[in-house]
């Protein structure tokens, strides 16, 4: 019989992120799956005991609360301690927590100081004749595995914007945790933006733009237009609120021609970069067979403008390819955004 | 002016540009044509390894060590590709490691070579690696193994660590929505999982290479052999995705009318 | 910012032998080296002569990004291979098959677009109102001719076999081979080769200085070994320095284009099976199809120099040459696996040049070792350098100097006695008759074959350029002069070669992709063999008067771009993109127009550089 601990942490308000809500969703339907599940929540924060109330509903026990000011912001030192705490007051055989930044850093640490295993990145949870079974992906999207262990306690983390999040109703109650928090060499000093101006990722937009190398290339008339390109990239941003991903080879760009400015390899998507989940993707100016492609894997409805009408990025891939001139097509579709 | 000792761990990865298909074998899953598929440095660990360098150089009397689990032949042709890029000393652990493999498993091996290094000041250790792999992608293997070294100030998804006179780092890891989280760490030892870092690739030197083969040749020689064997993960099916669309190809359609279209389509719900 | 800025000071080191490129001609001269200079135990027997005291500094660099990437489809008869491994089980080689059986096809013209000559027409004509002699439009020669066939040979994939190599050599530790490590050129004082520079790092494009400049180093070595291959970049130089032996000529040339291919599960052909065609899709056009072990396959044409064509192409006839009924019966339901292309220096013995001077030797393709007759070049390329191997370890061991007279005496007088030397002699003559058409090429080489070498057909060679005819000249009949302009004028407009229309022109029909074996050629690139460019250093392809390009009519060498990195350019000169390129360096040899009349040197120059195909399954 298995006993679930959803792992979250609460925000700096007291309230729970999407991935903790959508966490939620996974761990109450999982638990519906196995007879005689026990489902418990482990919450910790500066304010975990008001962020208990968003898990309403779904089905907990009981929520188990590690609350200290030192766990306002995230901190590999503290946070492990107290995420160790909760999981040894639940006795959970399987901890399940969203893979947001702050626990995928603590989640494999903390298993192996439970003397558990770790899958991490889970897009699906199963099972079968009470035996559990995750989804992942491996090398880098390029192929999905079903993976199960003995092991326990079994620490898995799960991918955001995969499952629904949960909405609360009702009460949860809830049971402090001590944990005894070590010091740390480690001072967050807090969040930075990145200097290069506009925010350009905003993982929770509808839209994801992609550029390509093809913006900062020679155009028919053998010269490149890279300050055009910039300026018809940050306006369609601008007007549409869409998130910025880019290829590989044109974040890596530099020297003829220059690169776009305002991308980083923050902003890469695909390969070494990451796999973004938004309900639209536009590539524009992108090549690539399998390998680039991964960038949209988890981008619902895709479509792509590109000169080249057998695009690796497109063929298969998108369910529109444009053959056409990007620059001009941007240019049209940011008068008419602005119209 | 501070002085580290960073031992850098990075695994083996298939050329990201090659194409990749799962098969399973009489050893568990693994890759078609494994042995045959040209090898990288995984590309997290590459820069985990190019920034080492770089804090080593502008810190006189640092050390870099590079700790790889990989078949040795694999090993000696990446050797060959990377050794020119930065100055390091191999630490070679003879094993099969894949995207199949286990963490934890991973992590011993790696625990047990890094125990081994004569010289090594735990006072002064960064131990450096990617906060994912290309492979498995799991974000697991560098933690649990900084947890087996004791190390109990971690971060991951580095992209910068900068030194302070005194020996402090200031270090930015990302965190959502494009931004990084800023962090003071007082002094080492820390583990420093890294993303892509801001350091470009850094130019092919003959005389780093020249000087990293007269180490790294034995090390390879004398490299232990470790035998992975799953580490209790089961996979019951690895498989490429179905993901073929049915492209609709829109040739000879005026800008404007694309524009027009893609317009329509953001707006739709 | 100037390199001669002090901060930019070149560094420099010394070696004993430095050597150029890694293929199998490098590798058979420093697995013959490595084993000579090594004692019973494995440890050095001799020392370094630049370093007294130390063990030997053998150093080889390789411009692609690891060893053993590119392309080339490989049956061979394997001798000098066999003997430089008696004891090894050639099997546990990847992609190794022996050879089983051996085909010759002669393939007729299905769809009636080939340019085929009146008595090529009269014998088509004629195989076809037999048709139990030609099946799938093809003929099969009753046997293969002895100067042809690889009978006791074996198919491997020398990708994988450099790799392997590679891994010996470093496992002596008494050689480094190092990837991604362009030599810009050969370092010549006073007559003597004193060793190599490596390329600058840290330059844009053009070769202007960056933020990071690294000036190449210079390795300065008592032996240079040259072995970069046909367009190699040191090779040329030291053919510009030294000249050319008297009567000796570069002239003839092939782009060979190949892709490995998974064929269908149905497809009953075994391991070991070599096909060889010819006569399509154009009838100077041949082709190969060798399989290997599971399923995999090499298929290929070579686009020769001589093939009169402003507008030849590899890539599309290629993809028409798979389509013939003959071969289809068996690519029918592949799926490319990767794909590549490399220039053939098809003048063979006839373009031997200066094997050896003071302080250097030349080992492989590029001394001329490819045989023209029996078409084969990785063994005679392997065994050269074993030769120069036995050489060095000799005068080493002797205490004797690297100059010219102590390597004539140790390496090439073991080259002048060996049968590499004689097989080439007795085809030298061969591909003479080609120069004036196809029939009296073919005729010409079963001379020369069965006379053993005493006949041939007459025929001067000219330099690519000198023979490529004006687009309106070759398009006549098809296209007036109006078209042609226009054809020329829309391939500016549209950025890419003049192929697609002329080939229009002829009847040819556009290929219908379906994905798997029939891709782009822009998807070709990205198909296991997929292609990278380093932006650290400056183009390696290079335009010397653009003056030149703006005139030129005939932009054979967008055309033959394998990669299509090439592309008209708004002015009329070509414009190069390196992610593109596959440093076949077909667009030295194809370029229509001569910078250097002294030299010979065409309009377009092929430097060192970094990258290219990224494949080792070849």
């Amino acid at each position: 019989m298995e006993t679930i601990l959803l792992l979250v942490a609460a925000e700096e308000d007291g309230g729970l992120g999407k991935p903790a809500l959508e966490a939620a969703t996974a761990a109450r339907e999982l638990a519906a799956r196995l007879e005689g599940a026990k489902l418990l929540a482990g919450i910790f924060g500066a304010q975990a005991g008001r962020a208990g109330a968003a898990l309403a509903g779904a089905g907990f026990g009981e929520a188990l609360l590690v609350e200290h000011e030192s766990l306002a912001r995230a901190r590999f030192a503290t946070d492990a301690a107290a995420c160790q705490a909760l999981v040894a007051a639940s006795g959970a055989s399987l901890v399940l927590a969203p893979a947001t930044s702050r626990l995928q850093r603590v989640l494999a640490a903390v298993s192996a100081r439970c003397r558990g295993a770790v899958d991490t990145h889970a897009t699906a949870l199963g099972a079968e004749s009470g035996a559990v079974h995750a989804t992942r992906w491996f090398y880098r999207q390029r192929m999905v595995g079903r993976v199960s262990r003995e092991r326990r306690p079994w620490f898995l983390s799960l991918e955001p914007g995969v499952f629904a999040p949960h909405a609360a109703s009702g009460d949860l109650v809830s049971r402090p945790v001590p944990a005894p928090l070590p010091e740390s060499r480690t001072r967050v000093e807090g969040l930075r933006s990145p200097s290069s101006g506009a925010q350009t990722i905003r993982p929770d937009a509808p839209l994801l733009f992609v550029a390509g190398a093809g913006w900062c290339k020679k155009q028919a008339d053998g010269l490149a237009h890279v300050s055009e390109a910039e300026r018809l990239i940050l306006g369609f941003l601008g007007k549409s609120g869409a998130s910025l991903g880019g290829s590989k080879s044109v974040v890596d760009q530099k020297g003829e021609g220059g690169a776009l400015s305002f991308l980083t390899h923050l902003n890469q998507v695909g390969q070494t970069g990451s796999t973004p989940r938004h309900a639209k993707g536009l590539a524009t100016c992108c090549h690539g067979e399998e390998p680039h492609t991964v960038g949209w894997r988890f981008v619902s409805g895709r479509r792509a403008v590109n000169l080249d009408a057998n695009c690796g990025w497109a063929q298969g891939k998108a369910d529109v390819l444009y053959v056409a001139d990007a620059f001009k097509v941007m240019a049209r579709v940011n008068e008419l955004l602005a119209g | 002016m501070p002085v580290f000792h960073v031992v850098v761990c990075g695994g083996l990865v298939p050329d990201p540009l090659q194409t990749l298909e799962p098969v399973q074998g009489p050893a568990g899953w693994g890759l078609k044509n494994e042995s045959m598929l040209p090898a990288i440095l995984d590309p997290w660990a590459a820069s985990a390894l190019f920034e080492a360098d770089s804090l080593a150089r502008a810190n006189p009397g640092s050390r870099v060590w590079l700790v790889s689990a990989a078949p040795k032949a694999k090993l000696q042709q990446v050797l060959m590709a990377l050794a020119q890029k930065a100055a390091f000393e191999l630490v070679a652990v003879d094993a099969q490691a894949g995207g199949f493999s286990d963490a934890a498993e991973c992590a011993s091996a790696l625990a047990a070579a890094v125990n081994s290094i004569a010289g090594l000041d735990r006072s002064r250790l960064l131990l450096f690696g990617g906060w994912e792999s290309a492979s498995r992608g799991a974000g697991a293997t560098l933690a649990i193994l900084g947890e087996m070294l004791g190390i109990s100030e971690q971060f991951q998804g580095v992209d910068q660590a900068s030194p302070k006179p005194d020996g402090s780092l200031e270090i930015l890891e990302r965190v959502e929505g494009g931004r990084h989280q800023v962090s003071l760490l007082s002094a080492p030892p820390a583990l420093l999982g890294w993303a892509t870092g801001s350091l470009p690739e850094p130019p092919n030197n003959p005389q780093v290479g020249m000087l990293n083969m007269r180490s790294a040749m034995p090390a390879l020689q004398k490299a232990a052999p470790s035998r992975l064997t799953g580490g209790g993960l089961a996979l019951s099916s690895v498989e490429l995705p179905s993901q073929r669309r049915d492209t609709r190809v829109v040739k000879d359609m005026p800008e404007d009318q694309v524009a027009r279209e893609i317009v329509e389509w953001i707006a739709e719900k | 910012m100037t390199p001669s800025q002090p901060e930019f000071q070149r560094p420099s080191m010394r070696a004993d032998v430095v050597c150029v490129g890694f293929g199998p001609a490098t590798a058979g001269f420093l697995m013959t080296l490595t084993q000579g200079l090594a004692g019973a135990d494995g440890a050095p027997a001799l020392e370094s002569r630049v370093m007294p005291g130390a063990p030997p500094q053998v150093l080889c660099y390789e411009r692609a990004d690891d060893l053993g990437y590119g392309v080339s489809g490989v049956v061979t008869r394997g001798r000098g291979l066999k003997e430089s491994f008696p004891g090894l089980d050639f099997g546990s080689l990847p992609l190794y098959s022996e050879v089983a059986e051996e085909q010759v096809l002669y393939l007729l013209d299905p769809l009636g677009a080939s340019r085929r000559p009146a008595l090529v027409r009269a014998a088509d004509r004629l195989l076809k109102s037999l048709p139990f002699l030609a099946r799938d439009h093809a003929f099969r020669l009753p046997y293969v001719p002895s100067f042809l066939h690889k009978k006791g040979g074996f198919t491997f994939s020398l990708g994988q076999f450099n790799q392997w190599v590679g891994g010996l050599l470093m496992s002596t530790g008494l050689a480094q081979v190092w990837p991604a490590s362009p030599v810009a050129g050969a370092l010549i004082e006073n007559g003597r080769v004193e060793g190599v520079r490596l390329a600058d790092q840290g330059v844009d494009a053009r070769g202007n200085l960056e933020p990071g400049y690294l000036p190449g180093m210079d390795v300065r070595a008592a032996l240079t070994v040259v072995g970069d291959g046909p367009v190699g970049q040191v090779g040329r130089q030291l053919d510009r320095h030294f000249g050319l032996p008297k009567g000796a000529q570069r002239h003839e040339w092939a782009v060979g284009m190949k892709a490995v291919v998974e064929l269908s599960p149905d497809c009953p052909l075994k391991p070991g099976t070599v096909i060889h065609t010819l006569g399509y899709p154009e009838p100077e056009i041949f082709g190969f199809l060798y399989v290997y072990p599971n399923r995999l396959a090499s298929a290929g044409i070579f686009v020769p120099s001589w093939f009169d064509n402003p507008g030849r192409t590899a890539y599309r006839y290629l993809q028409h040459w798979m389509q013939h009924p003959a071969l289809w019966r068996h690519l029918r339901g592949s799926e490319m696996k990767s794909w590549g292309a490399k220039s053939l220096l098809e003048s063979g013995i006839r373009g031997e040049p200066f094997l050896v001077g003071d302080g250097w030797a030349r080992v492989g393709e590029n001394s001329g070792s490819t045989n023209v007759l029996t078409g084969s070049g990785v063994d005679e390329a392997w065994t050269t350098g074993v030769q120069l191997g036995r050489a060095v370890v000799e005068l080493w061991r002797r205490g004797l100097p690297f100059d010219r007279e102590n390597l004539e005496k140790a390496y090439v007088r073991r080259r002048r006695s060996s049968w590499v030397e004689r097989e080439g002699r007795a085809g030298r003559k061969a591909r003479d008759g080609f120069q004036k058409g196809f029939v009296q090429g073919m005729l010409g080489m079963a001379l020369t074959g069965f006379s053993k070498g005493l006949l041939g057909w007459p025929g001067r060679p000219l330099q690519p350029h000198q023979r490529v005819p004006t687009l309106e000249k070759y398009a006549a009949g098809r296209l007036d002069a109006a078209q042609a302009a226009e054809l020329r004028r829309q391939s500016q407009a549209g950025g890419r070669g003049v192929h697609d229309g002329l080939m229009d022109a002829a009847g040819w029909p556009r290929p219908t992709l379906d994905g798997r074996l029939l891709v782009s050629h822009q998807d070709a690139l990205l198909k296991g063999g997929k292609v990278r460019a380093s932006g650290r250093y400056a183009d390696h392809v290079v335009i010397l008067k653009p003056e030149l390009c703006a005139d030129c009519g005939e932009k054979v060498c967008v055309d033959m771009c394998s990669g299509q990195a090439l592309t008209p350019g708004a002015d009329g000169v070509p414009v190069f993109d390196r992610e593109k390129c596959v440093h076949c360096g077909a667009c030295l040899w194809n370029c229509a127009k001569v910078a250097e009349p002294a030299t010979g040197q065409t309009n377009l120059d092929f430097r060192a550089g970094a990258g290219g195909l990224h494949s080792a399954e070849n």
